[in-house]
């Protein structure tokens, strides 16, 4: 760890963390469960995004010159 | 080699700076950095990241007791977050996000969230900060927190609910804009949102409570890494799903112009021709719209950057890149009457406008539909406009508008009674302006409109 802090953090922002965290947790879990319920009945909508999903994929972690072979 | 010339803007993070040899980026390391360093190098995770295209590559030049030194693929030309439209932001923002859950993962943590270690390159958002990444502690919050959400979704929340232009509000807050004005700021609708109220309302109200807490951190909190994956999860979704609260219909600007499409094709033409005489591969556009005129040029060109004032015309011009994987092209937010200053500490952190540009140094400069905005809206003299171009165009192309014109009309209506004192504004004076700073290669008229194209040579270069 880098101990000393070259900006500051915010005490306040790390005492609410546990707060923001469980607010989100509760969003988070609501949000499956009605994507769940709306898959099961069939009217879940494909999102149209240019933006990507948050999880990086495991294929973009390979190594480039691989897919210069395969091109 | 030696790490002299250190950027002026490398000097807050102490595991490193950045520095300049022979007009080369590189990144000198100090000791106390190395045992990070080595780890995200030895486990792979640089490279995992450089490949998804997240992290800008680099390769290791000197590796001595004293200091390692790095030199990372170049940035031709470095926008920064007051110059981004709504969705650039976003897609910073969630960049961000995106590493600091793959760092967690694989056991590290971003330890500073600043909008500043993002920019765009090749059609896409990179983050070219390759020290920010710290070991993560068992437990212990995410310390970017803070500085997330005052870089990053404090000004996305001022745009959505307060207008665009509150984007530029990073170019006063270089270190982000302040929790609490964004609180005081935010329509009451978002105090009542749970998220909303727990990420900004609340966390304004304890920053206020422990401002005054000289202690520090005898009050250390404890958050299991579920719980801030929670956060960042939390944080993307929200920021992948907002919109603008008024989103405005935009692309029916070139209905407006009142141009024939013989006379819109003629234009393209025109431009094409005079880019293929030069041979030019970088360009940049002055007020180019969503880059229609820069994707009718026929040759293929290096890099152009294309900026215009209207955040929205940014925006789809963005939308374009994205949908069409363009790396060429370089969209951003630009006012001509106010381009971005230096700013930050001795006014040196953060480079002009014009200090960048005239690095960057672009075989032409594209000026089209622009002159009479600056003249007549701006009040800006032919001079001044003249020299402002001359002072980092090698090649100039220019469309002036004449008096008949229906903008120039409108444009001229506006100013009422001092409608006389415009009187200067004609083709003679504007050639006679411009002469003193461009050489004359050409000029085509466009049929059946009151419009005139210049092709200029700068006489300095």
């Amino acid at each position: 760890m880098i101990h000393f802090l070259y900006f500051d953090p915010g005490l306040g922002a790390m005492i609410i963390q546990a707060i923001v965290a469980a607010v989100a947790g509760v969003i988070l879990f609501s949000k499956n469960l009605m994507f769940k319920i709306k898959t099961f009945l069939g009217i879940a909508k494909q999102e149209d995004d240019v933006f990507d999903d948050i999880d990086v994929k495991d294929s973009d972690l390979e190594s480039k010159s691989k897919s210069d072979i395969t091109k | 080699m030696t790490s002299q010339n250190r950027h002026s803007s490398s000097f807050r993070d102490p595991s490193g700076f950045v520095f300049v040899n022979n007009d080369i980026i590189k990144r000198s390391i100090s000791p106390l950095y190395f045992e990070q360093y080595n780890l995200l190098k030895s486990t792979g995770f640089f490279k995992k990241l450089q490949n998804a295209g997240l992290l800008i590559p680099h390769e290791e030049l000197l590796a001595s007791e004293e200091e390692i030194i790095i030199q990372p693929e170049q940035i031709s030309f470095i926008n920064y977050p007051y110059e981004w439209s709504f969705n650039q932001y976003k897609e910073a923002a969630l960049l961000t996000l995106k590493i600091q859950k793959f760092a967690l993962e694989n056991g590290f943590s971003l330890k500073d969230a600043s909008a500043f270690n993002v920019t765009f390159q090749k059609g896409k958002m990179i983050f070219i900060d390759t020290l920010s990444f710290d070991f993560y502690t068992e437990n212990s919050p995410w310390r970017a927190y803070k500085q997330f959400i005052s870089h990053f979704f404090g000004p996305l929340l001022l745009a959505k609910y307060n207008g665009l232009e509150s984007l530029k509000l990073m170019n006063s807050f270089i270190d982000g804009v302040p929790i609490k004005m964004v609180s005081s700021m935010l329509p009451f609708k978002t105090r009542i949102h749970p998220f909303l109220y727990s990420n900004i309302h609340l966390l304004a109200k304890f920053e206020d409570k422990h401002n005054e807490d000289y202690k520090g951190e005898s009050r250390s909190s404890n958050l299991s890494k579920k719980a801030q994956l929670n956060i960042i999860k939390g944080l993307y979704d929200f920021i992948k799903k907002m919109s603008l609260e008024r989103s405005s219909e935009w692309g029916d600007y070139y209905d407006k112009t009142n141009y024939a499409n013989d006379a819109f094709d003629q234009k393209a033409t025109i431009i094409d021709n005079w880019i293929n005489q030069l041979k030019a591969k970088t360009v940049i556009d002055i007020g180019g719209n969503d880059g229609t005129f820069v994707r009718k040029i026929n040759q293929e060109l290096k890099e152009a950057l294309v900026c215009d004032i209207d955040y929205n015309a940014v925006d789809a011009n963005h939308k374009y890149v994205k949908t069409n994987k363009e790396t060429f092209m370089l969209p951003f937010v630009f006012d001509i009457l106010n381009p971005s200053a230096n700013i930050g500490f001795n006014n040196t952190e953060r480079d002009s406008f014009l200090k960048r540009i005239k690095n960057y140094a672009p075989d032409a400069t594209m000026a089209l539909a622009v002159i009479h905005h600056m003249t007549l809206s701006g009040n800006i003299p032919f001079e001044m406009s003249a020299e402002f171009f001359s002072s980092f165009s090698k090649y100039l192309i220019i469309e002036f508008p004449k008096r008949n014109d229906s903008w120039v009309k409108r444009l001229l209506k506006t100013k009422g009674e001092f409608k006389a004192h415009f009187d200067f504004y004609n083709i003679g004076n504007f050639e006679a302006n411009y002469s003193k700073y461009f050489e004359f290669i050409e000029k085509l008229a466009i049929d059946n409109s009151d419009r005139v194209m210049y092709f200029y040579k700068n006489k300095k270069n």
